[in-house]
């Protein structure tokens, strides 16, 4: 005949664990790829030079068709392409520039 | 279907629509160069002809400097694997 209170249910708020971010993107990385097809992305070298482009489309190497693009280098535009390749053993990451 | 305007199913098609172009090379080791494509391979060997090619030297030093080296050449095979960039000239 224990009647000591329950403990607070384990989804009860608290100030413990943040909220959640505001977008939560389920999904594989093919599928993000595929959904960032078409928009503005930030694709990062392994030499640390950035491209800013819209992405054309890509491929199971992770070679890169970019239009519009800029190349960055520490912060400067180093370089505009109308289309570029990117060989995609240089590709260290594909960010998302606008929203998905 | 891809959100491209450009007819474009998968990057080997900016190269395809290249051939017979001049165009811009970025290659490892700091090197760009310019030519007229004439193959290429899934690899990204290149074929490319009346090549100039520019090496950017970097100068050690208490201020580091960086030298420009150009060089032409008629006919010119570059193994893929030194390929960081492909760009063709500007489709309007």
């Amino acid at each position: 005949m224990d009647e000591s209170p329950p403990p607070p249910p384990d989804d009860a708020p608290d100030t413990q664990t943040p909220p959640p971010p505001r977008t939560i993107h389920t999904g594989s990385p093919t599928d993000f790829l595929k959904g960032v097809v078409g928009k503005k992305v930030i694709v990062r070298l392994n030499s640390g030079v950035d491209y800013r482009g819209v992405l054309s489309c890509l491929d199971g190497y992770m070679n890169i068709a970019l239009e519009q693009t800029e190349e960055h280098v520490e912060g400067n535009v180093t370089n505009r392409y109308g289309d570029a390749f990117i060989r995609g053993n240089n590709v260290l990451y594909i960010s998302a520039a606008e929203e998905l | 279907m891809d959100g491209s305007s450009s007819g474009i199913q998968e990057p080997f098609d900016l190269i395809r629509l290249s051939l017979s172009e001049r165009v811009f090379v970025k290659l490892r080791g700091d090197r760009e160069m310019t030519g007229i494509l004439h193959a290429y391979d899934g690899h990204m060997n290149l074929i490319l002809s009346d090549v100039e090619e520019t090496i950017m030297i970097v100068n050690e030093g208490e201020q580091a400097t960086v030298s420009v080296a150009k060089r032409k050449m008629d006919m010119l095979f570059v193994r893929g694997d030194g390929v960081i960039l492909v760009s063709p000239p500007s489709r309007t």
